[in-house]
Parts: structure tokens; sequence; C-alpha cells
């Protein structure tokens, strides 16, 4: 019961805080909204008990949110955000792919069969151990295409931005 | 119990760290130093700057000291002498460290003023500069621990320490844990003499005791991550462990607070460079060497 209400709870932090991101004027907030709405995803991991999900999770969307910002502070208009600026853009479109979405969500939600509830859950060391297992066996060829996809896309990028020598 | 005594601890070391971080910067030892400003500060009115982002501007001190004594929850003491012995200790000191550039930067925004507002900057971009510097170093220690839990990462150090055993990633730790903590060479976001305290430079009174109270335990609680990772942690001959705890700490920390007195401040766009083009390489091949020991010792 208490985990379940903790859970909730966090989830709707979690969406309040995805709704400040666009609410707001200011370019800061809006990233440290983004990151606390990320934060409040890895505190529900933390009260579903995945442990190691949720401290990466609370770790990894610090760090991107940071690097995000750094982006977005970089790219506007006027030097460090001072000035405000709307969040939105493309209302209508945006209106429709949000509902969409929605709807979507609540469809997966509702109609699949998620099996039976898990009643126990293995210990915080156990799920490390096996979630390194799965990563470094069954799962490793997955892992390292995503890797290798992201690197490629970071040198892309970077060989973009770089401006041609003369 | 051990909570008590844990904080406890904390509050100790937290005011040695701030004499000696006085003695380190003025050359004069005062014991007394920190409580009489402390209690000065609390005495001063805690202005608040004309139209602040009230939320940034309230929140940042706390949650320094918050992230500060997250980060210090899992690391032991002593044997036992731990809050909270997380399975993903080592992974959840990263995730609270990471949640100091948060503060700074919510301390740099909130009070609408320049000079905060370029430190609070400078610091999102040291964190890009620091942060692979953190985490991949703490990867060759759990590599060697075969855990996430730090007591295991204390314990696999008992016939040699981690700071002999892979010197270049403890090298990188010490000097990323630096930056994290703005410490000169690295304290680029306060910059004083050319940015005014930066961060700090809005903050008075009370807010400002809880800023510096959070920087001074965000200190003590790296220097004690350096000890439990890099160098053995309670592991020491005749004194009991927790004795060796603090010694090791204390003795990091004001390693960590005198390097500043004879390096000249760098430049953003050094550290970043250097961060990346010398740091990261470095610590890939440390756990490269740390994966290679490894598996010839099997």
């Amino acid at each position: 019961m208490g985990q379940a209400v903790f859970t909730g709870f966090f989830g709707a932090a979690a969406i309040w805080f995805g709704v400040v991101v666009f609410r707001t004027s200011s370019m800061v907030r809006s990233a440290l909204a983004l990151l606390f709405s990320q934060a409040a995803i890895g505190a529900m991991f933390l009260a579903m008990e995945t442990e190691f999900l949720g401290v990466l999770q609370l770790m990894m969307m610090a760090t991107e949110m940071a690097i995000m910002a750094i982006f977005m502070v970089m790219y506007m208009m006027d030097p460090g955000g001072l000035g405000g600026m709307d969040m939105t853009h493309q209302k209508r479109a945006s209106l429709v792919a949000g509902a969409l979405g929605a709807v979507a969500a609540l469809v997966v939600a509702l109609l699949a069969g998620w099996g039976p509830v898990a009643t126990r859950v293995p210990a915080a060391t156990a799920q490390v151990h096996d979630l390194g297992i799965e990563i470094m066996e069954r799962s490793m060829l997955i892992f390292e295409t995503a890797g290798v996809t992201i690197l490629t896309a970071m040198i892309a990028a970077t060989a973009i931005a770089i401006r041609r020598r003369r | 119990m051990s909570v008590v005594l844990v904080l406890a601890a904390l509050l100790a070391g937290t005011y040695v760290v701030a004499v000696l971080e006085g003695w380190a910067s003025t050359g004069r030892l005062r014991p007394a130093g920190p409580l009489v400003s402390g209690l000065a500060l609390l005495g001063r009115e805690s202005l608040v700057p004309r139209k602040p982002d009230r939320i940034f501007f309230e929140v940042a001190p706390p949650l320094l000291l918050v992230a500060a004594v997250l980060a210090a929850a899992v690391l032991p003491l002593a044997p036992g002498l731990i809050v909270t012995d997380l399975a993903t200790g080592a992974l959840f000191v990263n995730a609270s460290f990471a949640y100091v550039m948060v503060a700074v930067l919510m301390a740099g925004w909130g009070p609408d003023g320049a000079y905060a507002m370029v430190g609070g900057f400078r610091f999102l971009g040291q964190l890009v500069a620091y942060s692979m510097l953190v985490v991949m170093p703490i990867t060759a220690v759990a590599m060697r621990a075969e855990s996430l839990l730090t007591t295991e990462v204390v314990t696999s150090q008992v016939s040699l320490w981690n700071a002999l055993y892979q010197p270049l990633g403890f090298a990188l730790f010490f000097l990323a844990a630096m930056a994290i903590a703005f410490l000169p060479p690295f304290d680029l976001p306060i910059a004083p003499g050319e940015l005014a305290e930066g961060v700090l430079a809005e903050y008075t009174g009370w807010r400002l005791g809880v800023m510096r109270f959070g920087r001074a335990l965000l200190v003590l609680t790296l220097a004690l991550a350096v000890t439990v990772f890099y160098l053995g942690g309670w592991f020491g001959p005749v004194l009991p462990p927790w004795a060796w705890t603090a010694l090791k700490t204390l003795a990091v920390a004001a390693v960590m607070l005198s390097v500043g007195r004879y390096v000249p401040r760098l430049r953003e766009a050094d550290v970043l460079a250097w961060g990346w083009k010398y740091g990261i390489p470095l610590a890939l091949v440390n756990i490269f060497y740390v994966g290679v020991v490894l598996l010839v010792a099997m």
C-alpha cells in the first residue's frame, strides 16, 4: 500500500514538473524542471524497489540535463537566458501529438497483459548482479549497437559543428 | 544509533575542515574561527536581492548541504558504522555529487545577479570537464571490488590500497573531487578577486552560513570518498578503525585545501580541454589496466 502511494506520488510529481517545463518563460527553469521530472521518475524506480535503475536515473539525468542546459544557453538569442521566452511553438500540432501520445500510453497501460504482479523482489545486490550478467551476456549486442550508434552520432555532430579550415 | 554517530562525526569533521580552510587560505590557525564567523553570519541580516528567482535562491543552500550528506550516508566510517550500505553505494555517491552542480547552478541563477550567473554557468561547464573523471575511476574501483557496496570496496583493499593498485585512477579522482568542491585552482564559480565570490556573491547572513557549511561538508565528504575508494578506508595498525578513517579523511582534506595556495587558478577552457583530451583517455587507460591486472591475477 505504502509502495503504491509513493509510486503514485512521484509519478504525479514527474507529470507536474513536466507541465512546469512548458509553463515557465526561462530556459534555466525549464531545464531544471525537466531534471526534477526525470528525478521523480528515478524516485519512482526506488519506490518500486529497483534500486540500481533508480540511482542510475537520478545520476544520469542530473548530468544529462546539465549538458542540455549548456546547449540551450549556447544556442539562445540572449546570452545567459536572462530574457523571457515562450517555451511552446506549433501549438495546435503539439496539442494533437500530445493528446495522441497520452491516449496511446493509456491504451498500452490498460490493454497490455502485464502478467502476474511480482510479490517478491530479489535483493538489491542480486539485482545489480543479474543486470550485469544480462548486459554482458544476452543483451550485449543490443547495448553495444546502441553505444556505437550514439558514438557515431556524436562524431557526426562534432564533424558538422567544426568550421572548415581554410 | 549509527546515524547519530555518523552525523556527529560529520559535524566535527566539517568544523575541522573549516578550520583547515581558514588556515590554508590565510596562513593563520584560528581554532575558534569558524564558530565566531558562523555566529557572526547568523547575527547579520540575510538580504534577498531584488527580483530573485525565489525558489532557486532559497533551495540552493540546503540542496548543497543535502547532496553532501547523502553522499556521506553510503560511505563507511568503520565496520558497521555506516548510515545505509546500499547495494549501489559507489554509484549513489556519484549520483549525489551530481546534485552539487544543480545547487550551484540554482545559486547562480536565483539571485538575478551578473557575477552569480556567470559563476553558475562556469560551474556547469566545469561539470562537463570533471564528471567523467569521477565516474570512470569509480568504475575501476568497483571492478576490483567486484561490487558497488562501499564496504566491499574497502575490504577489497586489505592487501593493497587502491591508491597504489591504480595510481592513475587515484590521481584523476583526486583532481575531479577538488573540481566538484570548486576548491582552488578549480574555484571558477566563486573566483575571488575576479568574480567577487560569484555564486556566493548575493548570499548574506544565515543563507551564506548554510552555503559555507555545505561547502565545508562537501569537502569532508569528498575526502571521505577518496579515503574509502583509494586509501583503504578504516584499515590501519594499532589505532581503532574509526580513528584511521578520520585521520586519512582529514589528511586528504588538508592536501585538497592547501594545493590551491601554490597553483594559479585555471582557465575554464583549459579545464575543459585537459579534462577531455587527457583526463578521459587516461581514465580509459586506467580501466583497461585494472581489467588486465585483474584477469592476470585470476
